[in-house]
């Protein structure tokens, strides 16, 4: 068993080669292992400390999230909590303040949860993902990275370095919203993340669903180029997608037929909440805030 | 918010609490102490082929590992003898103990239980109350016939505890009403969950041993230490450091036996420390599941004309403290109304759940939320306003109880009234709000306790008691007495509690009990040492004993302030000769009368010495597509009598509120088809957190009623957590159109009653 603190980007991806395992904020690592749930991998590299992976980018095409970001570092970065609110929304939900404190978005994507609360508002905002390791780098559409729960298409050596996210147009807007029971230390019962753009006259011309907790991974779609389509058509097209394209299970936290049923109101209220933005309306982040427990006025 | 008259203090406890100075009992660390762990059973019904801890005794690093056949073979329990420290032959729920280890290190501990083999035979699992009760119903306790018990308990083989208690004639009175309505509801079982896991440490020196542990109730754990391991109790000392909760989990008699005869055959000290899962499934406390049918004949006018009332309680494995369940539950299912003619029967029914125990109120919340949400329902089918309707109803002073006892000063009637208008109950409200009220009562329990008072000669005290404190509040109040009896302040004080080889007896942080009766007691202690004072003054100043006032540190002639002498200086003359030492416990009022109604198993909770009422009005924002439920608003009115320290008062009401939003809303023991519980950790079972809090208003209606504890002082420890529940389910069935049924009203459960609701109406048109 070893523990090896990384410095930079190389020291780590050399380690990734040698066969170790990333810890970041260790939210999900730790607490999994400490349940039961995982051991801890033989060979730990930490790479909390590499500080090229921790930024917030603004780039001619839109904005880099390095893979240390915090949720805490999200939640409260103004062009996220504004042009990309719909992450926001998303960031500003998980766990404690201290879970927000370490937690990364880059361990929320990698550990693949299909409850993880980023993934949805990241797929919409059509989020591509930039992994390394010691022989080059990948780009790809972030939707394309789970292989199912807890399980990714990058290989063992890869480290997620960035989320890229493209410049959203004018008239676009988005929001994330999740079913919860408390307000606090708590998880995804179902959520769904939505993006819309919008035509000067207030009809939709894009948009784009994802879906949280209701398949083995985070499920989106996305219709472009639509024309006269009011907003609450498109709410519509929202949850008709979630109720089509959900295959959820139950457990102890709900029903199949509960979640079946709610993903569909949550993609209903996110298109909605996300038009609104579309439209100019601040709509706070987080939105589940906004609008009650998990609920929309 | 009503602020009540007294002075507001901060507890002696808080300070080191709050900046982490105090020490719990996981925070203790003895010369070579060794680790325990338990191997439980992980299933909730079997027979026990074969268990063989050959292998883990043969670990290095592994100094203990204990089964039944290594302990006295003693069956214990307060009210029916059905249990033994560890399993023997039969386990009968998944979280009973196979086998204990003590061990180097928790990793060694682990590997021992790895190492223990089981076999077991399955038995058919118990899983459902109303089915334990089935005459060709599995026995959970085929020998229960050979169990000594409580003699005054009715049991019959799944049945532990049957009561009936009857008034008038309920023939008659259904004959005489105008409508009669029936209910059903269930509720399911939840948990205390302290945030402290349970933690205990024992330590042998000779034939002596100091123990440890994260209990309420110090002097019951020592009886159960001296029952189990069969020693007398000047061998057993109980201390308990400071505790981290325990909401009625940590009552009775749980793991110090285990812990205490690892660290004898150890030859180590031995410490227990808890994980969450174990905290969730190990402990003999969990708040009982409960079926009612519950049925109500009234008058057109509103008059309650009878009452009947069947429960079915879920005891659990075995049956602990809840010998008293049914009576209790009984009395809460009847509710403080005007019942002329009744019949309520309740049956403590064996299954394969954990045990069932006192937790907070035990039965007062799940009963008072289905007699109240039966009460919405009998005033809806009579077109009577809720509100008016319990104006009606429900008791007052000098009016006769559901079971013939007439009330002394009592205050519901002030509490309906301060509930509803702090709610603001008639108000306009959107359509997707609503308030719901209910009103709910719980005993003072009159039971002995002691407590010294002495004052050394540098004019400091300490007060020692064998109170226990659990977070209430209630010890640190015990200085407030002391100082007023004798004149001097409360930070004049220091508390020496929770050990019971140094305090008098006392029941323990149990049934709100503290400040009633250890108040009583510290009262009585420090009014000796005030009577010695007065004298040591009386000679001092030259004035008669009768004639010495005691006030602000001074003693002083009454009419003639100027003659007078400090406190600490007559202490100081004190220390020279007779010391200041003043010990009590007083004289712990009687059971009031009752009269007109007849019990089966009658445990004498009929008749309540002092009780308390509380009315809690909610205001419940409801979202009709996900059935999710949002608490907005608390309106609280309670009847505690005289509220001596409105600090520790308010944090009990908003700490209760909240733990009943839980309980309405989001807790709740789920379990599988084996009986094992789904949601044993607080990812799962689901406690409201600060940011769930809405605002909770608080209106104490301070009466005088007889027979109360110090000043008119009554409980408030589980009072609070009786109606809230109640309350959330009424404005739940406001907002959709009729009651859910099953607590807790998840979301779920809340959306399954809207989509009933559609349906019905969608097949009527």
């Amino acid at each position: 068993m070893s523990f090896t603190i990384a410095t930079s980007l190389d020291s780590a991806l050399a380690a990734l080669a040698g066969g170790a395992r990333p810890i970041a904020g260790g939210t999900d690592l730790v607490v999994g292992a400490r349940h039961g749930k995982a051991p801890l991998p033989q060979d730990l590299v930490a790479i909390d400390r590499i500080a090229e992976l921790r930024h917030i980018t603004e780039t001619p095409a839109g904005i880099s999230i390095g893979s240390l970001t915090t949720h805490h570092d999200i939640e409260t970065h103004p062009l996220l909590t504004s042009l990309y609110a719909g992450l926001a929304d998303a960031s500003a939900l998980v766990g404690s303040p201290a879970t927000r404190n370490v937690g990364t978005v880059g361990g929320n994507v990698m550990n693949a949860s299909p409850a993880m609360d980023t993934g949805a508002p990241l797929c919409v905002l059509g989020a591509e993902v930039e992994l390394r390791s010691v022989r080059g780098t990948r780009r790809f559409p972030l939707k394309d990275l789970w292989a199912g729960p807890g399980r990714t298409h990058a290989e063992a050596d890869e480290l997620c370095v960035a989320i890229h996210l493209p410049r959203p147009a004018d008239r676009s807007g988005s929001a994330y919203l999740r079913l919860e029971y408390r307000r606090a230390m708590e998880i995804a019962v179902v959520g769904a993340a939505a993006a819309v753009n919008l035509a000067e006259d207030g009809t939709v011309t894009d948009l784009a669903i994802a879906i949280t907790a209701v398949a083995p991974t985070i499920l989106s779609g996305r219709a472009t180029g639509l024309v006269g389509v009011s907003v609450d058509a498109a709410a519509e097209q929202a949850a008709a997608f979630a109720a089509a394209q959900a295959t959820p299970i139950s457990d102890v936290r709900a029903s199949e037929a509960y979640r079946r049923h709610t993903v569909s109101v949550m993609a209903r209220r996110a298109l909605l909440a996300a038009a609104r933005r579309a439209a100019g309306e601040h709509v706070p982040t987080p939105l589940n805030r906004t609008t009650g427990i998990g609920a929309a006025s | 918010m009503t602020t009540a008259t007294a002075p507001r203090f901060v507890r002696a406890d808080g300070p080191d609490k709050v900046t982490g100075s105090g020490r719990y009992t996981a925070d203790l660390t003895l010369t070579g102490m060794l680790t325990a762990k338990f191997k439980y059973a992980e299933v909730s019904h079997a027979r026990i082929l074969r268990l063989d801890v050959s292998a883990a005794r043969a670990l290095p690093g592994v100094f203990a590992v204990l089964t039944a056949d290594d302990v006295p073979d003693v069956r214990f329990g307060g009210f029916v003898q059905d249990r033994t420290l560890f399993a023997r032959d039969v386990v009968r729920f998944e979280g009973e103990i196979l086998a204990a280890v003590a061990a180097v290190d928790a990793a060694t501990a682990q590997r021992a239980l790895n190492a223990i083999e089981v076999e077991y035979e399955a038995l058919p699992v118990l899983n459902d109350v109303e089915a334990a009760l089935a005459p060709d119903a599995t026995l959970v306790h085929p020998a229960w016939e050979g169990y000594g018990g409580v003699p005054v308990l009715v049991r019959d083989r799944n049945d532990a505890a049957y009561t009936k208690l009857e008034k008038g004639d309920v023939d008659a009175g259904m004959a005489e009403a105008d409508t009669v309505v029936h209910s059903r509801y269930v509720a399911d079982g939840c948990h205390a969950a302290p945030i402290e896991p349970r933690a205990v440490v024992a330590q042998w020196e000779g034939n002596k041993v100091t123990i440890w542990s994260s209990t309420q109730v110090p002097f019951d754990a020592r009886a159960g230490v001296c029952e189990t391991l069969e020693l007398p109790a000047n061998r057993v000392r109980i201390i308990v450091p400071h505790l981290g909760g325990g909401f009625g989990g940590k009552c009775g008699f749980h793991f110090e036996a285990h812990v205490a005869a690892l660290a004898r055959a150890a030859k180590r000290p031995v410490r227990l420390v808890f994980t969450r899962r174990e905290e969730f499934i190990a402990p003999d406390k969990r708040r009982e599941g409960i079926v009612y049918e519950l049925e109500t004949g009234v008058k057109a006018d509103g008059t309650i004309t009878a009452r009947r009332a069947w429960l079915a309680i879920d005891n659990g494995a075995y049956t602990t403290d809840a010998g008293f369940f049914s009576q209790l539950a009984t009395m809460h299912a009847l509710g403080p109304y005007r019942i002329p003619n009744l019949v309520a029967e309740a049956h403590l029914v064996y299954t394969n759940h954990q045990p069932s125990g006192s937790v907070r109120a035990p039965t007062a919340p799940q009963s008072c939320w289905a007699l109240e949400s039966h009460t919405d329902e009998v005033a809806r089918a009579i077109g009577m306003d809720p509100v008016d309707f319990r104006r009606k109803n429900a008791v007052d002073t000098g009016v006769e109880g559901p079971s013939g006892q007439v009330y002394g000063e009592i205050g519901v009637q002030q509490c309906i009234e301060a509930a509803a208008a702090g709610a603001g109950y008639g108000q306009e409200l959107p359509d997707d709000e609503a308030i719901g009220l209910a009103i709910g009562w719980w005993p003072s329990f009159s039971v002995p306790s002691g407590a010294y008072v002495k004052v050394d000669g540098d004019g400091t005290g300490q007060i020692i008691t064998g109170a226990q404190e659990c977070g209430t509040g209630s010890v640190m109040t015990l200085r407030q007495l002391a100082a007023d009896e004798m004149g001097m302040k409360p930070e004049d004080f220091e508390l020496v509690y929770q050990d019971t080889s140094v305090a008098p007896y006392d029941m323990g942080a149990t049934g709100s009990q503290t400040l009633f009766n250890n108040g009583r007691a510290v009262v009585a202690a420090a009014g000796q040492v005030a009577e010695q004072l007065k004298a040591l003054a009386a000679d001092h100043l030259e004035a008669s004993p009768g004639d010495i006032v005691l006030a602000d540190g001074q003693a002083s002639v009454a009419g003639t302030p100027s003659k007078s002498v400090a406190i600490a200086e007559l202490a100081a003359i004190a220390a020279g000769g007779e010391l200041l030492i003043g010990h009590g416990s007083g004289t712990p009022p009687g059971p009031p009368p009752i009269a007109g109604s007849s019990c089966v198993g009658d445990l004498g909770m009929t008749a309540w010495v002092a009780p308390q009422f509380s009315c809690h009005a909610v205001r419940v924002k409801l979202d009709r597509d996900t059935g999710v439920a949002r608490v907005l608003h608390v309106s609280a009115a309670h009847d505690s009598g005289t509220i001596i320290n409105p600090l520790a008062a308010q944090g009990q009401v908003e700490g209760a509120v909240l733990m009943g939003i839980g309980q309405a809303l989001t807790e709740g023991t789920r379990y599988d088809d084996s009986g094992n519980q789904r949601n044993a950790g607080l990812l799962e079972y689901k406690l409201q957190t600060c940011a769930d809090a809405p605002p909770i208003d608080i209106h104490f209606v301070e009466i005088n009623t007889p027979d109360a504890g110090p000043r008119g002082a009554k409980g408030l420890a589980e009072a609070p957590n009786v109606a809230t529940a109640a309350a959330i389910a009424n404005a739940l069935a406001t907002l959709a159109g009729r009651p859910v049924r099953q607590l807790p009203m998840t979301a779920e459960r809340v959306w399954e009653t809207l989509q009933a609701a559609a349906t019905e109406q969608e097949d009527g048109q």
